[in-house]
């Protein structure tokens, strides 16, 4: 009894040795990797022993141009930024989480094993063992329902590291600059366009142009991310409650349409001179007005099936 | 002066006048009848009863108030929402809505008229939609005239649009708040046109009772100072405007303070800063602008208007430094969310897990407003050729209140009306314009123009009889850009310089036909949506039998009266929060979580209870007391309003605050689809909703094929078995299922264990006997 003890005690040195090796060699890994570890299988095994007081967090992609995945490489710079601003933050806490990328063409036999058939995948590993170790064996996955940005994936990726990623975004100069001279230009030329900003038809136009796109369901397809058109090259999306890009521009130049005979009938149409003239306007607003308004009936009826009713059309 | 048409001549104008103006009141009875008529086809459809959901609640505290009066309505506390919180009701609740009925009834009662408080709150909302017609005639009659007036009232009497909110049995906020909406601006521009603190005050006074009644009051709130501060810009400052906007400010901000749910927020968060600021300015320039009428020296004039700026700057600048230390709180994530589209999805999921948040698409905007969507642009223009005080105020309603209702399928709500003023503009300019008599004379040294042009109409006739339908888009082209100059010249010159009018009668009989065809086809349109779409109570559901017949399904109800009858008074449902309400209303029991989703975190509670397995679930049932489960479950009868499409929002919900407990893409199987048959997850089968949801469902098919109707997939043979619940009751079509959560084993077993003991299963050998674990 007291010989297993001791032997134990013997032991105990070896395995943190070990485990001190394993470790030493992933922070020199990491720090040569400006705070990114390129994985290999090996190195994979190392990371995610089953005894480690490290958490890892593990980017599984696929770079290489033969792969063809773009979302890949728009992933990409966001995890090395991340990365960069976990290895800023002091040692002690710095060197007890980990930031890895796997390439599916160094170790393909990885994502065999992982049973991984997508990329890119972000897996966090906690520690089993130390002051932060956790019960739970399985890596927790990052959602990309939150975005591929450096700040959601920091915010993220907060929640496993011992403290909150230092990330800030960095200062998009270009922007503040085409701001900045931005408003100088527009306040040079603020004298000869004054005319045209006191004009009420300016205003007029874009007060119209807003509306007919609103009502047009622009800032639906903002929100949902709808496509220009399906992709089969349709243009309608079928259902009521959805729609694509192209709709918002056909519907609103109906409406638009429909307004502006509105407009000719009541504004220009009276102040004709020769009443032969007059007679053959009012007939062909007439006509667009009915037209058109029948185009518009039929389109809802393809958007909405169990519409009763129609015009012309 | 010739007439298109004969006119009599023998008629005094005092007669004309007066005829008018009955008829004026004539129109106005019939349209305050077609409005309240319009949204009777609930209560003929089905019954005399409360709508949805929110209005449940609504109806319950109604109840409170008349019978136990507005003091203890006040003071009530209710311990059986939100079990185990409670819920301090008079403090979280815009009493406005329930203080109308309250004195409704109390009025009614006092006459000895025994009106059944029930059917008060059923048929409020289609009272006040006359009223709504009413203050929406005044309002137009302000922009254009009575006539125009008229038909705005027609409009919103019966629009889709207003319906939707308002049909009998929608007992809620939305029912007066449209009608305190538009009779607020109506006083603001009569305050502002006369520059009367009179309307001003009249105007704060039911800008209060606005504050009392909804939440959408910031809309009132921001959309007076923007109309105060264009005026500003434009270069419009008045003593009238000074008076009008300081009186309503003034009153209606301190007024506003009484409400307890609002508080002292006016003065504390941004939403309210935008009118601070623009009341603070008003003095500002008011103040600059006596100072300048009393001195005449260059230096002082010149060193005014740097101080002037100064302060304005300075006032900025304290905004932000406040806003910056806290001392004014920033943007609610309600609101901003509107500015913001993605910041609900990925920080308040629970508000974008709303089905009235969600963005519109166009048929929504023409199903709701149909011809007047495109009638209102034009109304729009028509604006902005008077261009007063108040048509500003149009104009900046329709940008804005267009914006809104395209980020929020609800805000269409907001949009409804100033699209029913600015469309009954536009076409009762259109009615004058062709129904006017007289006609212009020909002028003569125009005549050979003319003949010319009539030349030129007879060519393009010509070409189009070649050419038939491809050339009539061209030739509108053509006529469009002849047309431009004479439009610019229109807008410009002074309408009175040319001569204005319509030759003929044909010219006018085809308009006015044309519009009375697009009028009634409105009405068949709006009759049909209405007695279609809005006029579901959806707590009784409707179908058609083979014959034709209406069929009821009345499960909700059926499942509530089982609730009610069988359970003990005391007993605790837990259900997502959807049905909080209801079970409150209708069962009359203890709720978890309801409608009223005020603390994220108990609602994430139930979510996690949902979507874990049972062995999960039950250390936190049983720790909130929970008797019973109810889950709503559309399988069978193809309703897809059900909790397994609601799953996701419960996943979502609890995963934002047990990230690592829960998390969302488990429940999908790995090729990233969402499926309830043998394909589905490992996390997602397991999870107590799913369980709740198809426990038994294919024993009901024998052998065959069990089928669940909303989501056409294939339900396993094999069904999902339940040790920690039982089966309570389920309702004829299945929609409602109730469970009952199951006591801890009298001997101290797991309960999974003792299941399988009463079954007679054998425990396996060779495999070690599993301790029981205590349950954390």
């Amino acid at each position: 009894m007291k010989l297993i003890g001791f032997l134990s005690f013997l032991a105990l040195p070896l395995t943190f040795a070990a485990s001190n090796d394993g470790k030493s060699k992933l922070v020199s890994l990491a720090a040569s990797g400006n705070g990114v570890i390129r994985l290999d299988a090996s190195t994979f095994d190392l990371l995610t022993s089953p005894s480690r007081d490290w958490s890892a967090s593990i980017h599984f992609t696929a770079l290489d141009k033969r792969r063809r995945c773009v979302p890949c490489k728009e992933f990409d710079p966001a995890w090395n930024d991340v990365a960069k601003a976990w290895a800023t933050v002091p040692v002690e806490h710095r060197d007890s989480h980990f930031f890895a990328t796997l390439d599916f063409d160094e170790a393909p036999t990885v994502f065999q094993k992982l049973n991984l058939a997508s990329a890119p995948v972000v897996w966090v590993y906690s520690p089993t063992e130390g002051s932060r170790a956790s019960a739970k064996n399985a890596p927790s996955k990052y959602d990309f329902s939150n975005g591929f940005e450096a700040e959601p994936l920091a915010f993220h990726l907060s929640n496993h590291t011992p403290i909150p990623i230092p990330y800030k975004a960095p200062i998009d100069w270009l922007r503040w600059i085409t701001f900045i001279s931005g408003l100088l230009g527009f306040a040079l030329i603020l004298r000869f366009i004054a005319p045209v900003l006191q004009s009420r038809w300016t205003w007029a136009v874009i007060t119209i142009l807003t509306s007919l796109t609103m009502t047009g369901g622009f800032m639906f397809t903002r929100i949902r991310g709808s496509p220009y058109t399906g992709s089969d090259g349709s243009w309608i999306a079928g259902g009521y409650q959805n729609q694509f890009g192209q709709e918002v521009q056909v519907v609103a130049l109906i409406y638009g349409t429909l307004a502006f005979s509105v407009v000719m009938l009541t504004m220009i149409v009276p102040y004709q001179t020769s009443p032969a003239r007059q007679r053959l306007q009012v007939y062909l607003w007439s006509g667009v007005l009915m037209l058109v308004y029948s185009v518009l009936v039929t389109l809802f009826r393809v958007k909405n099936r169990g519409y009763p009713f129609k015009l012309l059309l | 002066m010739s007439t298109a048409f004969p006119l009599p001549t023998n008629i005094s104008p005092t007669t004309v006048a007066n005829t008018a103006s009955l008829l004026r009141i004539v129109a106005f009875g019939l349209i305050s009848g077609a409005a309240i008529a319009s949204r009777l086809f609930a209560v003929i459809n089905f019954e005399s009863i409360i709508h949805e959901f929110d209005p449940w609640f609504n109806y319950r505290a109604t109840r409170v108030l008349a019978a136990k009066g507005f003091y203890e309505f006040w003071n009530w506390f209710d311990p059986t929402a939100w079990y185990p919180l409670g819920r301090v009701v008079g403090g979280t609740v815009y009493p406005g809505l329930m203080a109308t009925s309250g004195v409704i009834y109390n009025f009614l009662h006092y006459f000895n008229l025994p009106v059944d408080i029930r059917n008060i709150c059923v048929l409020l909302a289609p009272g006040f939609s006359a009223l709504t017609a009413w203050a929406t005639y005044m309002f137009t009659a302000e922009m254009k005239d009575p006539s125009a007036g008229l038909l705005a009232a027609a409009f919103i009497g019966i629009v889709p649009g207003y319906i939707s909110r308002s049909v009998a049995g929608s007992y809620d906020n939305e029912a007066i708040a449209i009608f305190l909406l538009m009779i607020t601006f109506y006083l603001w521009i009569k305050a502002l046109k006369l520059g009367s603190a009179l309307f001003g005050a009249l105007a704060a006074i039911f800008y209060f009772y606005m504050v009392a009644a909804w939440g959408g009051y910031a809309f009132i709130t921001n959309m007076i100072p923007v109309h105060a501060l264009v005026l500003l810009i434009m270069g419009r400052f008045s003593g009238r405007l000074y008076v009008a906007y300081c009186s309503w400010y003034a009153i209606g901000t301190l007024s506003s303070m009484q409400v307890p749910f609002v508080g002292f927020q006016p003065v504390r968060t941004s939403e309210h800063m935008g009118a601070l600021g623009v009341f603070g300015l008003l003095q500002i320039v008011a103040f600059a602008s006596l100072v300048r009428s009393h001195v005449s020296s260059k230096q002082f004039q010149n060193l005014l208007a740097i101080s002037v700026v100064t302060m304005g700057v300075l006032g900025a600048g304290a905004f932000v430094v406040m806003t910056y230390k806290g001392w004014i709180a920033p943007w609610t994530g309600r609101f901003y969310s509107l500015w913001d589209t993605g910041y609900a999805k990925k920080y308040i999921p629970i508000i974008a897990s709303v089905s009235e948040h969600q963005p519109t698409a166009w048929p929504s905007f023409f199903m709701d407003l149909q011809l007047l969507i495109f009638l209102f642009p034009a109304g729009v223009v028509m604006c902005f050729r008077e261009l007063r005080d108040e048509h500003v105020f149009v104009i900046i309603y329709a940008v804005v209140a267009s914006y809104f209702a395209g980020v929020m399928v609800r805000l269409m709500l907001t949009l409804t009306p100033v699209v029913c003023v600015s469309a009954a503009v536009a076409l009762s300019t259109l009615l004058d314009t062709y129904v006017e008599a007289r006609e212009p004379d020909v002028p003569e040294e125009r005549t050979e123009a003319s003949g010319n042009s009539v030349a030129d109409g007879k060519k393009t006739k010509k070409a189009g009889a070649a050419t038939a339908g491809s050339q009539a888009g061209s030739s509108a082209a053509a006529a469009a850009s002849s047309t431009i100059s004479d439009f610019v010249s229109a807008t410009k010159s002074n309408a009175n310089s040319r001569q204005k009018g319509i030759w003929g009668a044909d010219a006018r009989l085809v308009i006015i036909l044309n519009a009375i065809g697009m009028l009634v086809f409105f009405v068949f349109h709006c009759t049909w949506v209405t007695s279609n779409a809005y006029s579901s109570p959806s707590v009784v559901l409707a179908s058609t039998n083979p014959d034709g017949s209406q069929h009821i399904i009345d499960d909700y109800r059926e499942a509530y009266y089982w609730l009610r009858q069988n359970t003990p008074q005391d007993a605790v449902v837990m259900s997502w929060w959807d049905y909080g309400y209801q079970i409150a209303g209708m069962a009359d029991r203890v709720t978890l979580v309801d409608n009223n989703t005020w603390n994220n975190t108990h609602i994430a509670t139930v979510g996690k209870a949902m979507s874990s397995p049972e062995e999960v679930a039950y250390p936190i049932l049983r720790k909130h007391d929970v008797d019973y489960v109810l889950v709503i479950f559309g399988g069978l009868l193809g309703y897809s309003g059900d909790d397994i499409n609601k799953f996701l929002w419960m996943v979502r919900i609890a995963q934002g605050v047990w990230p690592d407990e829960i998390q969302e893409p488990n429940y999908f199987t790995p090729q990233g689809e969402y499926r309830v048959d043998d394909r589905a997850s490992e996390t997602m089968r397991n999870s107590l909703m799913y369980k709740m949801s198809y426990y038994r469902f294919s024993e009901l098919y024998g052998g065959g094929n069990a089928v669940d109707r909303v989501r056409n997939q294939q339900i396993p043979k094999v069904g999902p078995t339940l040790d920690y619940l039982e089966e309570a009751f389920t309702t004829e079509n299945w929609i409602v299922r109730i469970y009952k959560v199951r006591k801890e084993d009298s001997l101290g077993r797991d309960l999974k264990t003792a299941n399988a003991f009463a079954q007679g299963k054998k425990r396996k050998r060779g495999k070690p006997v599993s301790r029981r674990r205590a349950i954390v």
